[in-house]
């Protein structure tokens, strides 16, 4: 049985487990005993990867099958500020895990360099998890984010999602609301209003969004910055998720 | 044409639609099964639904033989005579008492036989349409509507063959009342079960499933999923198939008691009192003819297509009425009557579609005042619910008056002219039912094709039916009930006649101390019915919860797909449910009516029947539309609408929706029964209760 890493988004961690990718986000999500559950988000990680900041080969040596032969779930080798500590050059596929543990695979590509104009919104995923609006594209968002030359705070990773805004990216006073990841439509228009009337690029719409959000709610995709190196994984669109992660997509929905 | 004629004609074309019923009932079996998977599934369904009609007949069968007997005895009686004489005298018809209760065992076993029926071809049909909507819409729509016109053509086949054979061999009316309490009997468990076993099943499965483990719809993890499916075929194949067998036969029969005496001027004074079996015969004839033309078009839109075999059933219908009553030369009121009774079917069948539909106001109204949170929701729910209750109600008032007054105005009674219209109402059953049943055979394709992972392409067809499916369902309940509301008021009109023909007429003063008291206990049944129902379901829901979490903790790879959950405990669970909280809902329908005219008199039971039956319509129409219309407003927001599926408009439409199950499915629809079954109670026993009445005695 091969030994795998995973670094859990929610919560920050990274984890040794003999499941394959998707044995473990049923796993992660659902638990054995249906005693830990909730939506999950992994990535997975070159098993080869090793930083002096992780304890990894020790971890790797707890990680072997229990005495009836069933494979190692979990072993957790570090929990907290784990992703400042991985390259993305070591970041694999990025799995999507429902709240019953359905999985669906992202592959990691660069990013686009092109973006739809407009306003953006934002779901920080690590190291912490605010609901931000900005009129800064994601590579933009990304740099203003992690460049000591851009702000006083400079990131040493940063964790996001670019989600649905609808008609308010280019109307936020009148544009359709529809489907969208924050529930105060009022709120959320004047913060749109606000970055775009007056001197700020990004504001902050909750303090504490839940990272559980509706995966349809992803409007690009999620970016996984490192220093200044950005991993892209797009999110599939309806047609393909439909054919490709059909029970995947049911759950989403939920 | 002599009256044996007529009824040779009716009986002819009832073997006919049994016929045609057998003939679909066939053709659908012949259709592909598809593939292990799938059968697996629609077998955990097949079992499920057998098993729970097995125990509902055979509770029945008891009841019914305990009853039958009870009423061969009673009336084999002269009781009026025998108080006067102060020993038991026999019947002057010494036969009475062996042919109603004879007539009240076939009422019941017409009933179970159409609902068997149904419910076997529904349970076999749900996996053929599934399958065939690999191939496309049309061919998956013809499966889900032919097995559902099974159910609308044994139905009115076996009620009209019935009514029309006892009728040839007594000649007495009142005798088929009998069979009407029979079938009203059948349908009040039926409806009512069926009721609280789907929504005991449904709201189960959506609460543990759905909220707590995050599993959608027809997940097969979901240990409830299979009698959720189950619950669909029940509540709403066998269970409404019941409810409007009953109003159909019960709208004859008033309308046939109604008619002794009307034609004793003309050539054949017999002919009004069968002319409402010859409507229903042409009913028949036009339903046969109609369902021919049910098809989706090449536009794909299979609403559309059920609701034009419903139009197109109307308009043949009302062609051969009229021809009937013109070239017989008969009366022209009740030609009137009869088209008003049908035009006003099919406009409330069309209001009650306004008020459930996410594409008209109310739905909408509902579903963007759920940004508000869940009180709100309800809030908006019950206002629309009450307000939806106007139309129909007008709508009732109209059929009422306009029958009535044409009826008068061409020399007949009125009152025959209101039971003439309930008539027409309930002429287009068939396709009406048909439609109905066509609603739950795509909702288990659905479910099917789902669990047994046939695709999105198949499961999206399978939704386009699905959604039509919903709205015929919506149109079935606002016509049951006002076919309901209209039938009890001929029924009411009949129980007046057999006291009339017992020497006591009907006193309706509600200066009457007694009346007034009637009316009030009367007004009071519908609610206190609704409540046990629906008591029943929570009741029976908790049980279910408690067991879904059990099957979680005990087997923790269901929710991983690696083990399977015990379907059949949920089945178990629901159908020992909804069986034993029937007891008391049929007190209330049998004893009550009984206990109140023994006690207070006939009068007071007249108040009684009124007022049951002003609060029941309108508690019936209100419950059935407003549980629609948070149900639909819930499918709005999941359509992707103020916020979509997990917002928190979401979760206080679920909470609407979830109110609003046991209100649509299980209380709303039941209480037609109920009022059907008390008018049917007092007009049958009416001879007993007026010679053993307390309050006759003080007289």
């Amino acid at each position: 049985m091969d030994t795998h890493l995973y670094l859990s988004l929610v919560p920050e961690a990274l984890i040794a487990s003999m499941l394959d990718p998707e044995a473990f986000g049923t796993y992660y999500a659902v638990g054995t005993m249906k005693k830990a559950h909730g939506q999950a988000m992994f990535v997975e990680v070159d098993p080869a990867f090793r930083d002096p900041f992780f304890r990894i080969d020790d971890g790797m040596k707890r990680c072997v099958p229990h005495a009836n032969g069933n494979p190692k779930r979990s072993v957790y080798i570090s929990v907290y500020r784990v992703a400042e500590h991985v390259p993305v050059s070591a970041l694999g596929s990025l799995y999507l895990v429902t709240h019953d543990g359905r999985v669906a695979e992202l592959k990691k590509e660069t990013p686009p360099v092109d973006h739809a104009a407009g306003l953006y919104l934002y779901q920080e995923i690590c190291p912490v998890n605010p609901l931000v609006a900005s009129t800064k594209n994601p590579i933009q968002f990304h740099r203003f984010m992690s460049e000591p030359s851009e702000s006083v705070f400079a990131l040493p990773a940063l964790y996001f999602a670019e989600l649905k805004l609808g008609g308010l990216a280019v109307d936020p006073e009148r544009g359709d609301g529809g489907e969208l990841p924050y529930g105060n439509l009022d709120h959320l228009r004047q913060c749109l209003v606000d970055i775009r009337t007056k001197q700020i690029s990004t504001k902050m719409v909750d303090r504490n969004h839940p990272v559980a959000f509706p995966y349809r709610t992803v409007q690009t995709g999620f970016y996984f910055g490192h220093g200044q190196e950005l991993a892209f994984y797009p999110m599939p669109a309806k047609d393909e998720l439909l054919s490709r992660y059909y029970a995947w997509w049911r759950s989403a929905q939920m | 044409m002599s009256i044996d004629m007529w009824l040779f004609f009716a009986i002819g074309l009832g073997v006919v639609s049994l016929g045609f019923a057998l003939y679909l009932y066939a053709w659908v079996n012949r259709q592909d099964a598809g593939g292990a998977r799938g059968q697996q599934i629609a077998g955990y369904i097949q079992d499920g639904a057998r098993a729970y009609l097995a125990k509902l007949y055979g509770t029945l069968a008891v009841l019914v033989v305990v009853l039958g007997v009870l009423i061969a005895l009673i009336f084999s009686l002269d009781m009026l005579e025998s108080v006067k004489a102060h020993q038991l005298v026999g019947c002057k018809k010494p036969l009475e008492g062996v042919w109603t209760a004879l007539a009240f065992v076939a009422g019941s076993a017409c009933s179970g036989l159409a609902g068997y029926l149904g419910m076997s071809i529904a349970v076999r049909a749900n996996l053929r349409a599934a399958v065939a909507a690999k191939v496309g819409l049309n061919p998956a729509f013809k499966v889900a509507f032919y097995a559902g016109a099974v159910l609308g053509m044994a139905m009115v086949g076996t009620a009209v063959i019935g009514i029309s054979v006892i009728y040839l061999f007594t000649r007495d009316p009142e005798i088929i009342l009998g069979f009407s309490l029979g079938a009203s009997a059948m349908a009040l468990l039926a409806k009512a079960g069926g009721g609280i076993f789907t929504k005991t099943a449904d709201i189960a499965a959506d609460l543990v499933g759905k909220v707590e483990a995050g599993i959608p719809e027809d997940d097969p993890r979901n240990p409830a999923v299979i009698a959720d499916n189950v619950g669909d075929n029940v509540g709403d194949v066998a269970g409404m198939g019941a409810d409007i067998f009953d109003s159909y036969v019960a709208s004859a029969v008033a309308a046939m008691i109604l008619g002794v005496g009307v034609g004793r001027d003309t050539a054949n004074p017999e002919f009004y009192v069968v002319f409402p079996l010859v409507l229903c015969a042409v009913g028949m004839l036009a339903s046969f003819i109609g369902i021919q033309f049910v098809r989706v078009g090449k536009n794909g839109k299979p609403g559309a297509a059920l609701n034009s075999g419903t139009v197109i059933t109307c308009v043949i219908f009302g062609v051969l009425a009229t021809l009937l009553v013109l070239a017989g030369g008969y009366n022209l009121g009740v030609l009137i009557a009869t088209i008003s009774g049908l035009v006003i079917a099919v406009l409330i069948g069309f209001c009650t579609d306004y008020f459930t539909n996410d594409e008209r106001r109310p739905v909408q109204q509902v579903a963007a005042m759920s940004k508000s949170g869940s009180a709100i929701t309800i809030i908006t729910g019950l206002s629309y619910g009450l307000i939806s209750v106007v139309p129909s109600m007008i709508g009732i008032v109209i059929a009422t008056l306009v029958s009535y007054f044409s009826a008068e105005a061409f020399g007949i009674s009125g009152i025959y002219g209101i039971g003439i219209a309930a008539v027409g109402m309930l002429s287009i059953t068939s396709v009406i039912v048909s439609a109905d049943a066509y609603g739950p055979i795509v909702d288990n394709a659905k479910g099917i094709a789902e669990m047994s992972n046939m695709g999105h392409e198949v499961v999206e067809r399978c939704d386009t039916l699905d959604s039509a499916g919903n709205t015929a369902k919506a149109i079935t309940k606002g016509f049951a009930i006002s076919a309901a509301a209209l039938t009890v008021l001929a029924l009411f009109a009949a129980y007046g006649e057999v006291l009339q023909g017992l020497g006591l007429p009907l006193k309706m003063d509600l200066q009457s101390p007694l009346v007034l008291g009637g009316v009030l206990l009367g007004a009071t049944c519908p609610p206190v019915f609704s409540a046990l129902l629906m008591l029943a379901v929570t009741k029976n829901a908790f049980l279910m919860i408690e067991e879904i979490r059990a099957q979680f903790r005990a087997k923790p790879g269901i929710l991983k797909g690696t083990e399977i959950p015990d379907y059949a405990r949920c089945v178990s669970i629901a159908s020992a449910g909804a069986l034993s909280s029937l007891a008391l809902p049929a007190v209330i329908a049998v004893i009550i009516p009984l206990a109140v005219g023994l006690l207070l008199g006939t009068d007071a039971l007249g108040g009684f029947l009124g007022g049951s039956i002003f609060t029941g319509v309108i508690f019936a129409m209100f419950m059935s539309n407003a549980g629609g219309l948070w149900d639909n407003g819930k499918k709005f927001i999941e359509a992707g609408h103020h916020g979509g599926p997990g917002s928190d408009a979401h979760k206080a439409a679920v909470v609407g929706d979830t109110v609003g199950d046991p209100f649509k499915d299980t209380a709303g629809p039941s209480i037609n029964t109920l009022i059907t079954v008390m008018s049917l109670v007092s007009s049958l026993f009416a001879p007993v209760i007026a010679a053993l009445s307390l309050a006759n005695f003080i007289k």
